[in-house]
Formats: C-alpha cells, structure tokens, sequence
C-alpha cells in the first residue's frame, strides 16, 4: 500500500554530498546503521573514527573502483546524529555511480533528495531555527530530483518500464482475482496462464536491465585500441589522454610482441586501451605475429586510434597503413585517424576527415588538441557525459528495476515448489510496489478495480 | 428498561453490528441498552444466509478472539461448511458456512438475552440528545428520554432507506420493516457528511418448485470445518447440499428487453452500487460477451423451503423476475416467495470518525456498520464489535482502543474507512491487507486473544484454552528445533523420499523450512514424537516454521515505518502554514485531518517528500510551544 511514503528511519541511505557537475574529486555521504559494513566491506579496511584514510575501493569481484579518501563518523558524533560515513573520491560520474551502486549492492538505499538534513534535524543536529530552510531544500530537491527523474525517463527506456508495469498489474489481476474470487468459475492459478505470463514479465526486465545498465561498456570498461609506429608518440599520448585519472595498473607483457594494456579514465568513462606495439608493415615472422595479434584486438574493439608521425609520415602513409590493418566494416566508423607532433610540423589543432576517417591534429607533447581529440573520442562512441541529476536518477530506477526482478524470480521460484498463491501474491506486490517507484503507485484498490472491469465477479 | 439510570452504553439498532457492539460493552461490564425496532428481528440475516467467505471469514474468527458472538452462532446454525482457497496458502483460506436464517436468529437472540449487564428494549429511536457537541441519550418514537454516557448508531440501510422493485419504489429499510426517517432526518441536521449508497437482494424461491435432479449439487467439506476457536462439530446441525444452475441467452433476452423498467439503467436510482455484487441487470450488461453465469440455489435453512439464488440480485420489475428465474434450468416451475429489490440508503462518510469509530463532531457518539458505507455482516459484526468496546472506554474516561492493519483485517478495514473513505458498500478482500501473511484465520486468537482479554471481553474458559494451545505451540516448536536428524539414521532414511539425503546433521526444524517436506509428513514416522494432540497446534507449529522468513519481512516492514507512523499530529493544525507544501496536498490533508503521519501517509497524492515537510514543521511547532510556555 502506502506505506513506502513514511520514512524509513532504520535504512542506511547514500548520496552523493559533493556539488553536481563533474570536478576533481566527489563526495559520497552514507548514513546509517549498516554504515560500517559497508565501508568496511568496500574499503577493505577498518577505519577508525574521524580519521581521514586512503582506501582502494573495490566492487564485488575485487574489481578496483578508486582511490578514495575515506572518513568514519560514530553516532552521535556525526551529522545526522547516525552512524555515517563520507567516501572523498575522484570527480568521475562513472566512478562515483559504481561506487554508489557499490554501496546499494551492500545495503544501503538512494537517499531521498534533502533526507540527509532531514535525518540531521528531527535527530536534533540542527538549530530548529533552520527549519525553513531545509524545508525549503527538500522542496527545491524534491522538485529537481523529479525533473531529473523525467528527463532520465525519455525514449525507449520509459516505454518499456511502462509495459513491465502494466504487465505486472495484468498479472496481478489474475493472482488476487484467483484468491479474493475463488468461487468465480475460472482458475487462473492452475491453468498454466500466470505462470507463462510471469516469466515474460521476468524476461522484459532481464532485456531492460540489460539495457539500462548504460551499456555494459560503461560498466567493465571500453576498449580502445592504439595503433602506430612505435615513434609516432603513443605513451606520451596515453600520459595525456588519462591525465590526473591515471589509472595503476600497468599490465607487464609476456614478450615484446604481446599487447600492452592500460587502464585509463577519460572523462570519467574508464578504458581499457590496447597498446599493438608494432602495427607496420613488416614481413618479419615475429612481427607477423603480432600483426595478426593487432588485428585481433581491432577486431573486437569499441574504437581504434590510429596514431601517425605528423612530422614524418604522409598522408600516403596513412592510407597504406590503414589498407594493411583491413579495418572489419563495423570498425570503420569507430577509427579516429590522431596526427602527432603538430608542434614540430606547425600546424594548427583541428578536426577534419581524411580518406573517410575522422582525423584530428594534435601535439601530446605540447598538449595541443588533445581536448578536441577526447571530444572526437566520445562523440565516436556514443557517449555524453550526462547531466549530474540524471545519472543518479538513472541509477536509482536500475536499483528498482533490479529489485523488481530479483522479486519476480522468488516469485517463480517460490511457486514452482510451494505452489501457494498467496506467497507468489506477495512477491508480485513487493515487486509492484517498487515499481510503483517509478510509474507511480498502484493502490490495493485500483486492483480491485481491475479485476471488477475484466471479471465478472459476484455469486 | 430503566429510565431512571444513566446508561454506560445505548447501541441503536439489533442487525450484526449492534448486537456485536451490545454484548462487547456488557462483556467488559458497562450498564448497556439495546434499542431495536422489533426484538423478533434480532440477528436477522437481511441478504444471503451465509457467514464467512476470503477476507470475511478472517474477520469472524477475529470478532470470536474477542469473545464476540459470530462465529459461535454460526457454529451453531451452519448447515454448510467450507474452507475456500484450500490449496493457496493458509492467509488466504477462509471458511464459509451456509446458515440457516431462524437456527441463526435464535442463537444470537439466546446470547443477548443470557448476557449479563444488558437491557434489550423494543423502541424505534428518533432523536439524539445532544449538548453541546457531546451525546447525552436518545429520544424514542414514544417520546421516551433515555439518558447514557454513549450512543452507538448500528442502523444499517434504515436510514433514509427506499426500496425499489422495477420503476416502483416506497420506503423501508429492509423488506417488510419501516426505515428510520426521523433519525435520519436529525442526523442530516447534525450536518454530518452523508452520502447515497445502493445495494440489491435477488428474489427468493420456493423450494418444493425447483427441479433439483439436473442440477449440479455442492456439498460442504467433510471433517466439517469449525468456525470459532470455541466451537466444534457436534455444535453443527445436520448438513444440507447447495445446488448450481446458470442463467443463459433466455435469460439475458429477458433482461435486456426489461432495462426500460429498471430503476438503475432509467437512472431513477443515484446511489452507488458495489462493483463486486453486481445486479444480474449489470452482469448482463457490461459482460455482454458471456453467454451464461453461474448461480448458486442456497437454501435459507433445515425447516423452511424458502430458497436464495446467489447471483441474481435484481430490480427488474416483478414479471421481470418471474420470467428470468423461470429461464434457468430446474427452475422451470419456479415459485418466487419474495420479490428482489434494489435498496438506497443513507451513509455517513466514515472519514468523520476517529480509528476507534468516534464521532469527531459528537463526542460519545459512535457509529458501526453499514451506516458507515460497508456492507456485510461480518463487516458490520467487526465494526460493531470494536465501536461496543469504546463507547466502554469513553464513558470510563479511558484511552481508545485501535488496531493497526498489522494486527487484523479489523485494523485494516477500520483505517480504510477512516482514512479514505469509500465511494461504493466497502467490502473487505485479503488484497487489502498488505499484511496478509500475518493476518490468518488460524492465528486471529494468537493475535487477538491476550488483547480481548486485557480490554476484559473474554471469559476464563476461552482465555485459559488460549494459553494452552499457546504454550503447547511453543512447547512443540522447541521440541522441533532441538531434534536433530543424523544422516543414515532410520530417520533420515523414513525421509529421504521428500528430501533426499542429507549430508550432516539437520534439526527438524531446519528440514522443514524446505519447501518439499510438510508438517504432516513428520507425523507419519512414529519415532520422531510424541506430536500434540490438537490439530490447531500442530497447524500452527507447520504454519510458523514454513513462512518465517515471510513473516519476518513484514514484521520488518512494520519495525521500519514505526518511528514515525504513530506520531500524532495536532487537531486544529494549519496545513497552509506548512512550508513547501503545494497547496493540493495542504487541501487534502485539511480535508481529511489525518489523526497521525501514518494516516496522512495513506492520503491518496501523499510524497515522500510532504511527509518530510509535515515532519520538519511538527518538531518546530512543538520547540516553539515549548518556547512560549
């Protein structure tokens, strides 16, 4: 019913406390009483109380996030007079989205807009003078978070969570028609019906989930590959292109002819970029090897920068060397031609094409260009950096999608081996009613309605 | 009657609510007074002869925890008894008992007659005598001034009532009695906010004109269920078959060519009907794509042929009727012994009373029942049951007593009622209990009972039978839970076909949370006993165990909004003055005056975020209270 509109005091809610936008560094704010779990499981590490700790933070699979600067607060000491926790790390909205889904993972929930000084003032950590103006913050949040909420619910995304919504009401209808009407003469409960309609409903989440996750590419990475002459400038390029967000870890190749990966975040979106040491022509066996190895790693790619010496090679270079890698056809818009070392050749940093490629003149040295050159990057894979607002709505819908289904599947589970009405009744309701979250909340009596308007129920 | 003493408690009206409502006060040992109309109408059954039924069900074992009258009476007059949902769960099974009408109407007349501390006088009443927004008595239709500290109004469809059979109408409050027009009149004048509601009763048939011997027959569930914790089968009087026949496209021909007749498609009927109990006429009409339905031929009891036919509530003129039921199979030759009619009644919306059913404009004023929008008798019967109990606490200057929706279906209706009112005859359904799991038939006396008897309504007998069973549950669970079960015992080989081999040491209780092996199992194989005698035990032992993890999430759901569910929000509070709240909500919350944050949460439109902002206003309205004072 309506319950989920009282606040749930006993939750441990995250958000993120620095301001929206993307900057260096950006503040996570957990309060509650499964705080301390929760960093201590991310973190690795027992910090102790009001004290500033460099942590690694992991996800699940012991996966780096980031390196963040972590402070733990004990009730009553803190701002909101609970246990609470502040994780200090970089700017990044990819990082600080996994960091946030890290913690959901763990337990806590989204926090409401304005719930952190909410929490403060009814536990007494506030001047009660200041009511209005946190009155005023949750209304003013309130309404940006609902702006957000609908500008995250655009397009295709919003339809499906819609169709899932009515699907559910749908299903619902048969399920507590069944049990309220037993004595109406069909029973949908033993005809197979909900069962199959179940697992529809199970297998459009799946599909959704899937897609919300902002492309799993977001999530694990993408994976750039850089080819060139060994001299064309590619390490002070990658220096340049992952700037403060220097990824650690440096991969230490088998032999010289194996790839060199780096982990680099550009932009906040993390890359996975695929150094083929030697892309030339060579008849070398040796190199021939590495060759095929580089067209591999082409191959299965997300894009392909294709470093060249502006200085010493020529556009007739190019071409040859393009020819030579046989780029496969859906690569062929995700190659961006880079041309190095514009401070020796004294061109200008600009973007145009050539032989159909995108192209842009750059210095990694002086570092020129190198900003239209990420651009051009981003542009290439289809990502924009999102507006702050959105994204936490986004993430919030993906926690209610993916409780959603984890709910339908107790569900089918559930009745499968019980085959009790009452239990699958009950998971459909739990998942309904988060859904509800987001399409807005069916109560017990529009049901009732629904199935008055199908049924023809009354003995 | 005395008139020379002051009532604790006068309850106006004897159908299901008043007589719940008039045996409570006089259990908890309040001086009561019962005003009827007519004594030979005590505990009459107005519509169907039937007791119980998914959600309805689950309030009569809830009124029998409180020691109430229901489910005893019908134990003793149910001539049909069923357990419906058998097979989806224990939250949702229900029992429904057929009744016979006059074995039903003796029972209850036997109770209240037996009950100490309680008058019952035959006197229609016709006024109110209110001082200064506080009741101070009645005034019967003989100009008698009866005086008490409390009134409760149980005056069902009497109200304003007209009756309607095709385009004829007159007034009455139910077929054969007068409606209180006078009450009704001062009510309306008490500028209560009131309402039209309509319900319909199918014609009645004799019996000896019905051809049984084509016709399905369904017979009651044999062991014989038993509704009240106290009851048992040799309570029951012998038991008696229903029988089905359909409508069909005769029958709908002679519907559809009548609808110029009826008071309801000619819109001479403006009060709302129930979607779930819909008249035949409305059947026919918006399921136009069925070409029969089922009915149900009840019959009204062991010594009359008078025979009810469930699904064919009507307001078609008579021949109408006639032709309609003669449609039917085995009906051919029928006889209607009454016609069916459609009733309009006024209503009070229940959105004036407190959760213990008070008047909020009235003080000691109470109100149960169909007076309040619902309809049922078990519906009424539970109403009347909780207002019977605070009249009590009223006129004893004691704290009221409410249930929450996470003790009863008694909670859940009384916060539906009162926080959101109803636009049709409310009618309770298991789907409006977001606690379902938790609110069973089996367990209403674990949940009820110890209150029932704190509150002073349950007797020794009933009070002691409860402590036992509670103490061999639990007894019997502990036992379970420390029984261990060795792999390659004799044991773990008796079970090894439900749950395969077990790889280390399990405890019973611990297997049996496995969906695959059930209580009853256990009971097969001798050496895992002794097993408590009582079925209800070893039911509940089964229930508990099996649904923990589900119970335990709803408690958790409870723990989690309790904070701040309870809070109390102040009478004449200024919703305008509430910062940041848009000035919809501020009206809805003006206009329903939810007694705490919980209520206000249920208001349909309620966010997140206006609770935030009531919440933040509240604890600055009490820091500048405190700073005045």
């Amino acid at each position: 019913m309506s319950s989920h509109v009282l606040p749930e005091t006993e939750d441990t809610i995250v958000a993120l406390a620095s301001a929206p936008g993307r900057a260096g560094v950006g503040v996570l704010r957990l309060s509650g009483k499964q705080t301390f779990d929760i960093l201590k499981q991310i973190t690795n590490n027992t910090p102790s109380p009001r004290h500033a700790h460099l942590c690694i933070c992991r996800d699940k699979h012991g996966e780096i996030l980031d390196h963040a600067l972590v402070l733990w607060f004990p009730a009553p000491h803190s701002f909101t007079g609970e246990d609470v926790a502040e994780i200090q790390a970089h700017g990044s909205p990819v990082v600080l989205d996994l960091l946030i889904a890290r913690c959901i993972e763990l337990g806590a929930r989204m926090a409401r807009p304005g719930e952190f000084s909410e929490r403060a003032f009814l536990n007494d950590k506030m001047d009660l003078a200041q009511a209005e103006a946190i009155a005023d913050l949750i209304d003013s949040s309130s309404a940006q978070a609902a702006k957000s909420a609908i500008r995250s619910l655009t397009g295709d995304f919003s339809a499906h969570i819609h169709a899932i919504a009515a699907r559910l009401l749908h299903l619902r209808m048969y399920v507590e028609a069944a049990i309220d009407f037993p004595e109406e003469e069909v029973d949908f409960l033993s005809d197979g019906v909900v069962l199959q309609q179940l697992e529809t409903a199970i297998n459009l989440l799946q599909q959704l989930l899937n897609q919300a996750q902002l492309g799993a590419m977001l999530r694990e990475g993408m994976t750039v590959v850089l080819a060139g002459a060994p001299n064309a400038g590619k390490s002070s390029l990658l220096n340049r292109l992952s700037g403060d967000d220097r990824a650690i870890v440096t991969e230490i190749p088998g032999t010289t002819r194996d790839l060199l990966r780096e982990h680099i975040n550009i932009a906040g979106v993390p890359m996975t970029v695929i150094d083929t040491a030697g892309l030339h022509d060579s008849q070398d066996i040796v190199e021939q090897e590495g060759m095929k190895r580089a067209k591999h790693a082409v191959s299965h790619a997300d894009l392909c920068l294709l470093l060249i010496d502006g200085h010493k090679q020529t556009e007739r270079d190019v071409i040859k060397l393009l020819a030579n890698i046989d780029l496969p056809k859906d690569m062929q818009a995700k190659t961006i031609i880079v041309i190095n070392k514009i401070d020796l050749s004294e061109e200008h940093p600009h973007v145009d094409t050539l032989n159909q490629h995108a192209c842009v003149w750059i210095s990694a040295k002086e570092n020129q260009g190198i900003d239209l050159l990420i651009k051009l990057l981003l542009d290439t894979i289809g990502f924009h950096p999102p507006q702050e607002g959105v994204f936490l709505a986004r993430r919030r819908h993906i926690t209610i999608l993916q409780i959603c289904y984890d709910r339908l599947t107790t569900a089918m589970h559930q009745f499968n081996k019980l085959k009790a009405g009452e239990l699958l009744a009950e998971d459909l309701r739990l998942a309904h009613d988060k859904l509800g979250e987001i399409t807005g909340r069916v109560s017990s009596d529009d049901l009732l309605g629904a199935i008055f308007s199908q049924f023809c129920i009354g003995k | 009657m005395d008139l020379s003493i002051t009532y604790d408690v006068i309850v106006v009206g004897g159908g299901h609510a008043g007589t719940e409502a008039a045996l409570a006060a006089a259990r908890m040992g309040a001086t009561t007074l019962l005003l009827t109309h007519n004594i030979e109408t005590l505990g009459q059954m107005s519509c169907n002869p039937a007791i119980g039924g998914i959600g309805k069900g689950h309030l009569v074992r809830e009124i029998d925890a409180f020691g109430g009258a229901m489910a005893l009476a019908t134990d003793q007059a149910g001539i049909q008894f069923r357990i419906l949902n058998a097979s989806k769960g224990p939250a949702v099974r229900a029992t429904r008992a057929q009744a016979d009408r006059l074995l039903y109407k003796q029972a209850i007349r036997s109770m209240l007659e037996n009950q100490a501390n309680l008058h019952i006088f035959q006197q229609a009443v016709e006024d109110l005598i209110v001082q200064q927004h506080k009741i101070h008595g009645v005034v019967t239709q003989m100009g008698l001034r009866i005086h008490a500290k409390t009134v409760v109004l149980t005056t069902g469809t009497f109200l304003g009532g007209k009756i309607h059979i095709g385009l004829e109408q007159y007034q009455g409050g139910r077929a054969g009695d007068p409606p209180a027009n006078a009450l009704a009149a001062r009510l309306r004048d008490l500028n209560l906010p009131v309402g039209r509601l309509k319900t319909g009763t199918p014609p009645r048939i004799d019996g000896r004109s019905i051809d049984y011997s084509e016709l399905a027959e369904q017979w009651g569930d044999n062991p014989q269920p038993i509704f009240s914790f106290m009851g048992s089968a040799a309570m029951h009087p012998a038991q008696i078959a229903c029988h089905i026949t359909h409508t069909n496209e005769k029958t709908h021909d002679i519907i559809r060519a009548s609808l110029d007749k009826s008071p309801m498609y000619t819109g001479v009927i403006e009060g709302v009907g129930p979607r779930y109990c819909p008249s035949i006429e409305d059947k026919v009409m918006r399921f136009a794509d069925k070409n029969s339905h089922q009915i149900f031929l009840e019959p009204e009891g062991l010594t009359t042929h008078e025979v009810y036919p469930n699904g064919i509530s009507t307001s078609l003129p008579y021949e109408a009727q006639l032709a309609l039921v003669r449609s039917m199979k085995g009906c051919e030759q029928a006889n209607i012994l009454r016609p069916g009619y459609a009733i309009e009644y006024d209503y009070f919306d229940p959105r004036a009373l407190t959760p213990s059913l008070a008047c909020k404009a009235i003080a000691g004023l109470y109100f149960a029942g169909q007076i309040n929008g619902t309809t049922g008798y078990e519906e009424a019967g539970a109403q009347g049951l909780l207002a019977g109990i605070n009249a009590v606490l009223y006129s004893r200057e004691q704290t009221p007593f409410t249930l929450g929706r996470e003790q009863a279906y008694l909670g859940v209706m009384i916060d539906d009622l009162t926080t959101l009112g109803t636009q049709e005859p409310y009618r309770m359904f298991t789907s409006r209990a977001e606690y379902r799991l938790q609110l069973r038939e089996d367990n209403a006396d674990l949940r009820l009972t110890e209150i029932a008897y704190q509150l002073g309504l349950v007797d020794a007998t009933r009070y002691a039978a409860f402590m036992k069973k509670q103490i061999d549950i639990q007894n019997e669970k502990a036992r379970i839970a420390t029984h261990w079960v060795l792999p390659n015992s004799d044991i773990s080989r008796a079970l090894q076909p439900h749950i395969g081999d077990i790889s280390r040491e399990y405890n019973l209780e611990d297997l049996l949370k496995r969906p695959e092996l059930d209580y009853p199992v256990l009971k097969t194989i001798e050496s895992l006993g002794p097993f408590p005698d009582s079925e209800a035990v070893c039911e509940q032992v089964a229930i508990q165990i099996k649904y923990q993890g589900y119970i335990d999430r709803q408690e958790e759901e409870v723990e989690r909004h309790k904070k701040y569910a309870h809070l109390t929000l102040p009478k004449q509070l200024d919703y305008r003055q509430v910062i940041g709240l848009s000035h919809e909500v501020a009206e809805k919350l003006a206009k329903n005056q939810p007694l705490t944050i919980g209520h206000a949460a249920r208001i349909q439109g309620m966010t997140p975020a206006a609770i935030s902002l009531l919440l933040i206003h509240l604890k600055k309205h009490a820091y500048d209270q405190r700073q005045s004072a």
